[in-house]
């Protein structure tokens, strides 16, 4: 259990690293893959479906996403942990309510989830900015956050696919 | 029964109450944790700064490798406008070698920040993310302070230092849709128009645009935008950008104008902050 969480916080490290540097080259319109919301969102999908709604496991995740969030802004450290927090919380309850016998994780469910999810945290945390510093940071609520969606959309559903593959091949086993 | 509600709805408060406490603990936490923001972002950008340099250098080949592949259908045309550019350019050059005022406004620039004796930091560039605010390798600790402008080795302006931190600091790019700076614009040479000067308004994802300019002003593409020092944030004859095209409209008391800035942040690794501009003005 240890290692998984080691291993989990390795990784929204190196990709917070990622998207502030090597993804920056690959904008489109200004926007640049979330890495660290994808990978919180998909361990936050798979982790434990039927289970309790809202896990110490679900609280670590969106912690230490939000961490690495904030820590690599040029903000204060908390927003993103208490917004991600707040997102797994509403999350783990709507996807209790979604039943599907045949699939256990169907994709359908994981679009309409991820785009309710990354809209209110780009929403929430382009709203504090803007009231933290009205004059510096702009709200950046338009075609930008369009186009950050569906790029974020996009690269979230490469990763639910090989998240999903892992995990039937780590059940299987 | 009436016990089971009681149990119940005491279980409920139970609930309630451990959200309250846990929501009121992690309030608390974040509090204490934000006394010491500075150092532990800090440590952070520190222990960071050698792979996000890796990074971002990877990611600035791996950017160019694929714009040439994608790019490669149009290459012959791009070697075609080229070729008629450079044979434009040496025209120009054979024109501008007779006239010593062309001379003149070649070296103003260089001129004018030797003359004003700016010192340089230079500093790495680590990161960039969606807010146009670009992460460089150099902090307090190297002298840098807020306000700062920062440039690149052509005098080419990027922005200002925005937040600054002992060994890192993020510069906010003139891109952001924030940011607002006056200049003044190089009218072609054989232009006998007075100088005109307007604003460059940031417009997000690195791009920016030129605005209140008088509607009688005469302006045309290609013509090159320069700081004017009127507001004192930037020294004056720092290269912005230049026109792409303007956009008129008879019922706007001003003109604008889209704008093709001059710097390249994605193919950037060093800027320079110019750290004592404060001081000299």
């Amino acid at each position: 259990m240890w290692k998984k969480l080691l291993v989990i916080i390795l990784l929204f490290y190196l990709f917070a690293l990622l998207q502030n540097s090597f993804l920056a080259h690959f904008g489109l319109f200004g926007a640049v893959p979330n890495l660290v919301f994808i990978l919180f969102f998909i361990l936050a999908f798979f982790s434990a479906r039927g289970g309790p709604a809202f896990s110490w496991e679900d609280f670590f995740y969106a912690a230490a996403a939000g961490f690495f969030l904030d820590v690599f802004s040029y903000t204060y450290l908390g927003p993103s942990i208490i917004l991600l927090i707040i997102i797994g919380l509403v999350f783990k309850k709507i996807q209790s309510l979604l039943k599907n016998k045949e699939d256990k994780y169907p994709f359908i469910y994981f679009l309409f989830l991820f785009l309710i999810s990354f809209l209110v945290y780009s929403l929430f945390f382009s709203l504090y900015l803007y009231l933290l510093e009205p004059g510096k940071i702009p709200m950046n609520f338009g075609i930008k956050a369009i186009f950050s969606t569906i790029y974020n959309l996009f690269i979230a559903s490469i990763f639910f696919f090989i998240y999903k593959k892992f995990n039937e091949k780590g059940l299987q086993n | 029964m009436n016990a089971f509600k009681y149990f119940s709805i005491n279980k409920k408060r139970n609930n309630w109450l451990k959200v309250l406490i846990g929501v009121a603990a992690l309030i608390f936490l974040l509090v204490i944790i934000n006394f010491f923001v500075s150092p532990i972002k800090n440590y952070f950008y520190t222990l960071s700064a050698p792979i996000q340099k890796n990074f971002w250098s990877a990611g600035g080949s791996s950017s160019n490798f694929l714009g040439s592949l994608l790019n490669a259908g149009s290459l012959a045309k791009e070697n075609e406008d080229l070729k008629n550019e450079n044979q434009k350019l040496l025209s120009q050059i054979a024109s501008l070698q007779s006239i010593e005022q062309g001379n003149q406004a070649q070296s103003a620039i260089s001129i004018s920040c030797q003359n004003n004796e700016f010192q340089f930091v230079m500093a790495g560039v680590v990161g960039l993310d969606d807010n146009d605010i670009v992460s460089i390798n150099k902090g307090s600790a190297d002298g840098i302070s807020e306000g700062m402008p920062v440039v690149n080795q052509q005098n080419v302006l990027f922005g200002k230092i925005f937040k600054v931190y002992k060994n890192f600091s993020k510069v906010i790019l003139i891109s952001n849709k924030n940011s607002v700076i006056n200049v003044k614009i190089q009218q072609s040479q054989d232009s006998t128009d007075p100088e005109v000067d307007g604003i460059i308004k940031g417009n997000g994802g690195l791009t920016a645009y030129l605005d209140l300019i008088p509607i009688d002003s005469n302006i045309n593409s290609g013509d090159v935008l320069v700081t004017s020092a009127i507001e004192k944030l930037f020294p004056k004859d720092l290269l912005v950008g230049k026109i792409l095209q303007k956009e008129k409209n008879d019922q706007k008391p001003f003109q604008q104008a889209q704008v093709s800035l001059f710097f390249n942040v994605k193919a950037t690794d060093n800027l320079f902050v110019i750290t004592n501009y404060k001081q000299i003005k």
